[in-house]
């Protein structure tokens, strides 16, 4: 087990610069997710924190100990790939046993730990496969054995699940998890699928332009985006934001410009103490347990999910109401979040 | 029922019978007409004279002398130009898939022994080794490495070594780039996997580069044995199988039987020895090497 610490780490390509002074303080054990679109510098940390990547500038510390400029073999980190990169002329029980017949172990222990992780993968029989012979999801969990028959100290995962079917992708998810949990080692996952990153995560780090947006458990940042590239950038449908035709709370300054954004499940049947607004229905999509709606206020166009037992029509008027304390400020000019 | 043909079938016919047709006049006939000569005794100063004698000219080619020195040439000849080949294209692919300064004008220049015509890059060589005004002579003498200029090309101890570089300096560079494509196409995930499993440089080039470039090596293997195997220009240009039969390889072989000594039936047999040889050779690489890439 590691902690990592990323002080004022700067990856820069030439002129550009791809991750911009990152503090980021991984604890001990913990699952951190790097969540953010492409392009974002997600990818190039997690390559920082392997070795893969040179750091232009800054410190990166694994517990005490100075890894800045050390190699990726003596880092001792597993990764993980998007393109489960298996050697191709290599069998299964061949891809698994590499990282340790590269570190010369024995190999009768190689073959004990091989078995061990296959049976813990569910691998066994396909032990004398070829990776062209596995399905996606089989890859994969090659890959995870690759990884974890080392007993490394920490996981470092790039986008892992991408390639897979969502329904695959969601087993994987658990498998995941399961795996933290039984090792006890710091995991840090990169995606762009915040489903992914909500479920998985002790802790999000929201990345945008080369630098964390935003630093927090799962729950703060769904329900306190720090501005509002986190706010739209976590929920399905999206945060509607809006400068005007949205209610502003009571304690925001008169006169004071700001973005008010309401997430779309935020809304429920108008009531004592709910802020009354009204809408025509524009578009009605069924989504099973639930509807989303496309709604035109005076003003403005939002969407929002209802239970499905609202039975909502296209064109009809609705009324609902939403309380002003699920709202979400922002500052127009800066984007950030305001609070009372 | 008898052959009806679709539309499809029938157009397709219409447009492929020219290829077809000028397939069999210019190869498929040769080839038969060869065999056909093979297995008479002819001889162009006797051109009356052709009796049917079966298979007895590949019963004399076989029993020659002359057949069995052209063997071991051609073999040590294909062996030592193949192996350097496949070596040093190796080595110059992954110096090429590095990017460095000028690694575009090197991938441009690389190419220029190989568009050289075979004839040019023969007689080029052929001045390189040239025991009067060799540029081989000057730079050795120049070096201290030898006292006086020698003749090459005369020692019957290096003359196939020295045919065989200049085949190599005139064949490496489309090995080379066969390969580098083989080497492009390898996923840049693998190196790194195998970087953070704890590979070294050397690990890395033999447990994901080799693996990958066995495709690549095989069709080099296969298309230089062939190329070598039967391989002619040079031996024309540089020593006609001199001195003595030091360079006496089988294509040469033919060529004496056939075109100097006009015995056509027995340089016939010859050739379809070689073609026989060229077949089996590449078939046992694609067997034995072939095998795992599937």
């Amino acid at each position: 087990m590691a902690a990592i610490t990323l002080q004022g780490v700067t990856k820069r390509y030439g002129n550009v610069t791809a991750v911009q002074a990152l503090d980021l303080a991984i604890r001990e054990g913990e699952f951190m997710v790097l969540l953010g679109p492409s392009g974002c510098g997600k990818t190039t940390t997690l390559n920082m924190i392997a070795g893969l990547e040179e750091i232009s500038d800054g410190t990166l510390l694994f517990d005490a100990k100075d890894v800045t400029r050390l190699p990726p073999h003596k880092r001792e980190v597993a990764m993980v790939f998007q393109s489960y990169a298996l050697y191709p002329n290599k069998t299964v029980a061949e891809n698994i046993a590499f990282p340790l017949r590269l570190r010369g172990v024995p190999k009768a222990e190689i073959d004990r730990a091989v078995a061990s992780v296959a049976e813990q993968l569910e691998l066994t029989p396909l032990l004398q496969r070829r990776p062209n012979q596995l399905s996606g999801g089989q890859r994969q969990r090659v890959a995870l054995g690759r990884a974890i028959v080392r007993q490394p100290s920490v996981f470092l995962m790039d986008e892992p699940l991408s390639n897979l079917d969502a329904t695959l992708r969601l087993s994987m998810r658990s498998l995941i998890k399961r795996l933290h949990h039984q090792l006890k080692a710091t995991f840090v996952y990169v995606t762009h699928d915040q489903a992914e990153a909500l479920t998985l995560a002790d802790r999000i780090a929201v990345m945008q332009g080369g630098i964390v947006q935003q630093l927090d458990t799962p729950e703060g940042i769904y329900e306190r985006p720090a501005n509002t590239f986190v706010a739209s950038f976590l929920g399905s449908p999206q945060i509607n934001l809006l400068r005007a035709g949205l209610p502003r709370p009571a304690w925001v300054a008169e006169g004071r410009d700001v973005i008010v954004g309401l997430r779309p499940e935020d809304v429920a049947r108008p009531t004592e103490g709910l802020t009354a607004l009204s809408g025509r229905v524009e578009l009605v999509s069924p989504l099973g347990s639930e509807t989303q709606l496309e709604l035109a206020l005076p003003g403005a166009s939002i969407t929002l999910r209802v239970p499905k037992d609202w039975r909502v029509t296209e064109g009809e008027t609705l009324a609902f109401g939403i309380d002003p304390a699920r709202l979400h400020v922002f500052d127009a000019a800066t984007e950030r979040r305001i609070a009372p | 029922m008898g052959l009806r043909l679709s539309y499809d079938d029938r157009s397709a016919a219409v447009l492929v019978f020219p290829v077809l047709a000028v397939l069999l006049v210019v190869a498929a006939y040769p080839i038969l007409y060869s065999f056909w000569v093979s297995l008479h005794d002819i001889v162009l100063t006797r051109p009356l004279r052709r009796p049917f004698v079966w298979f007895e000219n590949y019963e004399r080619m076989l029993g020659d002398a002359r057949f069995h020195t052209a063997v071991l040439r051609t073999t040590v000849y294909t062996v030592v130009t193949v192996s350097v080949v496949s070596v040093l294209a190796v080595g110059v692919a992954l110096l090429l898939n590095e990017t460095f300064p000028g690694h575009k004008l090197l991938n441009a220049l690389l190419l220029l022994p190989w568009a050289t015509p075979s004839i040019v890059n023969g007689l080029m060589w052929k001045w390189i080794y040239d025991p009067t005004y060799g540029l081989m002579n000057a730079v050795l003498v120049k070096l201290g490495l030898i006292e006086s200029y020698r003749a090459w090309l005369g020692d019957p101890d290096l003359t196939l070594l020295l045919i065989s570089n200049a085949a190599i300096w005139k064949q490496m560079p489309l090995a080379a780039l066969l390969l580098l494509v083989t080497m492009k196409a390898i996923p840049d995930d693998l190196y790194r996997a195998a970087k953070v499993d704890g590979a070294t440089v050397f690990q890395r080039f033999v447990h994901v580069t080799l693996p990958a470039l066995r495709p690549g090596l095989m069709l080099v293997l296969v298309y230089e044995t062939m190329i070598s195997i039967r391989h002619f220009d040079l031996f024309l240009i540089m020593t006609q199988g001199g001195p003595g039969d030091a360079s006496y390889t089988l294509s040469w072989l033919i060529y004496v039987e056939t075109f100097r000594s006009l015995r056509f039936g027995t340089g016939a047999a010859l050739s379809y020895l070689l073609a026989m040889l060229t077949f089996l050779l590449s078939w046992l690489f694609i067997r034995f090497l072939g095998e795992k890439t599937a």
